[in-house]
C-alpha cells in the first residue's frame, strides 16, 4: 500500500466470463460487468441465473471456462493476502460441527495471519461473543450466517461479498441487513481511498430494492441490465391512482387533457402520468379526491420486464404496468434511492463503541 | 507456510475425532496386546506354532500388534483432507489460501507429524503393556510334555529330563520393544502421508477409508502371496520392512525391502497420490 494511506480504489472487473458445466449447461455466458466502490451493488437474478457461480468464480472457488474476473487487475488466486482484500459470506460454506464458533474463527485467523484480538472483535460485531464457546453444531441458521459474516470480516476487507444473505436471518438480522451493507460500503477507511465495494446477491427483489445502489441483473447467465438503480427505475413506467366519487367525470377530464386514464376496480388509473399532471385537472374540474397515490415502477416489475420472467408466485400472471395490485405494493415501499436512516441508529449489531442491544 | 502449518495443527486439536482416532490406537494396542499375551499359541509362529509365555519370542509376538497403528494413521490422514470436504470447511480454507497445492503440502507435513505422534503413542502403550506383563511375572514351562502355562519354577524343575522355565523380564521386553520402536514410529508417520494422498485423490471420506483399508488388508495380502516380489513394494510390506530392519521374525517367507527402501516407497506412494490428487480431484470447482 502506498505511503500516506492512499490506495487505488478497489475494482472488480469481469470480461467475457463464461462457465459451462458439462456440455449442456451454460451457467454464465460471456458476462461483462464492473462493480464500483462506495456503494452497494446488487447481484440480481432468478434462481439459476448464475449469480452464485459468478461470485464463486470471483473468489477462485470455481474456475471459469473462459474469460476473466479480476480484483484490482488480479485473479483471486494471485492476490497476496486475499482475505484482507475480499471477505465473502457464501451459502454452502461450512463449519465443523464439533468446533466452537471461536475456534472456527481462530483456525481461519491462524491461516490468514490475523491476530486473535480481531476474532473477538468480529464475534462482538455479529453478536456472537457469548455463544463463542458453543459448538457450531448446535447453532441455528441465523447464528451460522452471523458466524459466516464474522469470518468474512476477519481481514477487514475492502470488498465484501454477501451471497443470498437474507436466507436464514431472523427479523432482527433482516433489519440489520438493510443498513449494514451501505454502512460498510461508505464507511471511510484509512487506506481504502474511496469507499469499499459491497456486492449483495439476492433473488428477493423487494429486499434488494432497499439495500442496493447499483444493480447487475443476470438472467440465464447473461447480463440483462447494469447501472444505478435510480436511473434504471427513472426510465421506467409511472402511474397515478386516484380514489374519487366522481370517477367517470375525472376519466373524461383527464382524457380531454390528453392524459390516458381508465377506471379500474373503482380507481381512476392514469398510466404514465405524474401527480403534477393529474392534480390541476382535478382542481380545474372541482373533483373531490379521497386518495391519490403516485408510483414509479418497482424493481420487481422492472426485473420482470428485463428478464421476461414471471413473478415468483406460481400461476399468477405478471401484473400489467399500472395494475392496481402494483400500486398496493408501491404505496408501502419506500422511495427508491431515498436516504436510509443513519447506519448507527439501526446497525445490527451497532458499530463498535455504540451500546449494544441486548440480544436473546 | 508457517501460518498454514499452525492452522492445520489447530484444525486437528479442535475436533474430537482426532482424539477418538488416537484413543482407538491405544485401546487396540492394549486390548490386542493382552489378548496375544494370553493366547495359547504365538501369532507368527515359534516352533510348532507354540510360544512359551514369558519368553523373548513371546514379546515379539505381543509387540507385533503395534504395527496396526499404521491403519489408524491411514484413517487419520484420510480424515485430515476429506473432513474439509465433508464439512465444507474447504470453502473458507481455499478462500484464505487459494493456491490449493500449498494447502495440501501443509496437510502432508502436519499429517506426517500427527502420524509420528500416533506412532510414539502406540509404542508408549506397548511399553506400558510390556511393563504390566513383566510386573505380572507371566511365566511358563517348556518340557517334553509341551508348554505348560502358569507352572511354577519349582514344579517345572521337577519335570522329567529337558525342561526350560520362562518368566517375563524387563531385559527381553525392552530388547524387543526398542528394536521395533523406530520402525513403527516412522512407518506410522509415513502411513498418515499415504492416507492423505488417498484422501486427496478420492476426496470422499468413506470411499478413501474403505479403499485404503481393503487395499492394505486384503489386496496386499493376496498380491504378496501370489507375487511376493511385487508385494514387497506395496505400502503395507514397505512399512513392515521398516519395522523389521534388524530381524527376520515378522516377515515370514516374504521378501522385504531394506528399511530405507520401505521408507522411500511409502513416501513415494503418499506424495505421488497427493500430487495427482492436487492436480485432478482437488482442482475441481467448490460449489
Amino acid at each position: 500500500m502506498p505511503e500516506g494511506g492512499w490506495a487505488p480504489m478497489a475494482t472488480i472487473q469481469a470480461r467475457g466470463l463464461t462457465k459451462r458445466f458439462g456440455a449442456a449447461v451454460v451457467a454464465v455466458d460471456h458476462l461483462d460487468f464492473d462493480a464500483i466502490p462506495g456503494g452497494v451493488t446488487g447481484f440480481l437474478g432468478p434462481n439459476g441465473a448464475g449469480k452464485t457461480t459468478t461470485l464463486r468464480m470471483l473468489l477462485g472457488l470455481v474456475t471459469p471456462t473462459s474469460g476473466t474476473v479480476l480484483v484490482d487487475g488480479h485473479r483471486y488466486r494471485d492476490l497476496p493476502e486475499p482475505t484482507k482484500r475480499i471477505g465473502a459470506v457464501l451459502e454452502a460454506s461450512g463449519f465443523h460441527p464439533a468446533r466452537t464458533a471461536r475456534q472456527h474463527l481462530k483456525v481461519v485467523a491462524t491461516m490468514a495471519a490475523i491476530p486473535f484480538a480481531r476474532v473477538e472483535e468480529c464475534l462482538e460485531l455479529v453478536g456472537l461473543a457469548e455463544a463463542g464457546d458453543r459448538k457450531v453444531g448446535g447453532f441455528s441458521m441465523g447464528m451460522r450466517q452471523r458466524l459466516e459474516l464474522a469470518r468474512a470480516l476477519l481481514g477487514k476487507p475492502d470488498i465484501l461479498v454477501l451471497d443470498e444473505p437474507a436466507n436464514g436471518l431472523d427479523p432482527q438480522g433482516i433489519a440489520w441487513l438493510r443498513d449494514f451493507p451501505r454502512f460498510y460500503a461508505t464507511e471511510t477507511v484509512a487506506g481504502s481511498g474511496g469507499g469499499r465495494i459491497v456486492i449483495v446477491s439476492s433473488h428477493l427483489l423487494s429486499e434488494a430494492q432497499l439495500i442496493v445502489d447499483d444493480v447487475i441483473v443476470l438472467t440465464a447467465g447473461r447480463l440483462a441490465a447494469q447501472g444505478r438503480l435510480v436511473d434504471l427505475l427513472a426510465g421506467s413506467a409511472r402511474a397515478v391512482r386516484v380514489r374519487t366519487p366522481d370517477a367517470d367525470r375525472l376519466v373524461q377530464a383527464l382524457q380531454a387533457a390528453n392524459i390516458p386514464a381508465a377506471l379500474r376496480d373503482g380507481y381512476v388509473v392514469a398510466d404514465g402520468a405524474t401527480p403534477e399532471q393529474v392534480a390541476p385537472v382535478m382542481v380545474d374540474n372541482r373533483i373531490h379526491v379521497y386518495e391519490m397515490v403516485s408510483s414509479t415502477e418497482s424493481l420487481e416489475s422492472l426485473f420482470f420486464s428485463l428478464t421476461g420472467g414471471e413473478p415468483a408466485m406460481a400461476g399468477q400472471p405478471a401484473a400489467p404496468m399500472g395494475d392496481y395490485r402494483r400500486f398496493d405494493q408501491d404505496a408501502t415501499a419506500p422511495t427508491v434511492g431515498a436516504g436510509s436512516p443513519p447506519p448507527s441508529a439501526a446497525a445490527w449489531p451497532p458499530p463498535a463503541g455504540a451500546p449494544r442491544q441486548d440480544r436473546p | 507456510m508457517t501460518h498454514l502449518l499452525r492452522a492445520e495443527v489447530r484444525k486437528l486439536w479442535t475436533i474430537w475425532s482426532t482424539y477418538v482416532v488416537f484413543g482407538i490406537v491405544v485401546v487396540i494396542d492394549l486390548a490386542f496386546g493382552f489378548g496375544l499375551a494370553y493366547a495359547p499359541g504365538g501369532r507368527r509362529g515359534g516352533e510348532a506354532g507354540i510360544v512359551p509365555h514369558g519368553s523373548s519370542q513371546w514379546f515379539v509376538n505381543i509387540f507385533s500388534v503395534l504395527d496396526n497403528a499404521r491403519l489408524l494413521a491411514l484413517v487419520l490422514g484420510v480424515l485430515i483432507i476429506t473432513g474439509e470436504y465433508r464439512h465444507k470447511t474447504v470453502t473458507p480454507t481455499f478462500l484464505v489460501e487459494p493456491r490449493r497445492g500449498r494447502v495440501v503440502t501443509a496437510k502432508l507435513g502436519i499429517g506426517f507429524g500427527a502420524g509420528l505422534v500416533m506412532g510414539v503413542l502406540t509404542m508408549l502403550a506397548g511399553l506400558l503393556l510390556g511393563y504390566i506383563l513383566v510386573a505380572l511375572k507371566v511365566h511358563s514351562c517348556l518340557s517334553l510334555g509341551g508348554v505348560s502355562q502358569g507352572m511354577s519354577q519349582a514344579v517345572c524343575a521337577s519335570q522329567p529330563i529337558a525342561h526350560h522355565y520362562f518368566v517375563a523380564n524387563v531385559h527381553d521386553m525392552w530388547h524387543n520393544w526398542s528394536q521395533i520402536a523406530p520402525g513403527v514410529v516412522l512407518g506410522t508417520g509415513l502411513f498418515a502421508i499415504y492416507g492423505l494422498g488417498l484422501g486427496a485423490l478420492l476426496k470422499n471420506q468413506i470411499v478413501a477409508i474403505v479403499v485404503g483399508l481393503i487395499f492394505t488388508l486384503v489386496v496386499e495380502t493376496i498380491v504378496g502371496a501370489i507375487w511376493p516380489t511385487i508385494g514387497e513394494y506395496l505400502p503395507g510390506q514397505a512399512a513392515t520392512a521398516l519395522e523389521d530392519a534388524t530381524r527376520t521374525t515378522l516377515r515370514g517367507n516374504n521378501p522385504l525391502l531394506p528399511w530405507w527402501g520401505g521408507a522411500i516407497m511409502l513416501l513415494v506412494y503418499g506424495i505421488a497420490l497427493a500430487f495427482v490428487g492436487t492436480f485432478t480431484t482437488l482442482r475441481s470447482d467448490i460449489t
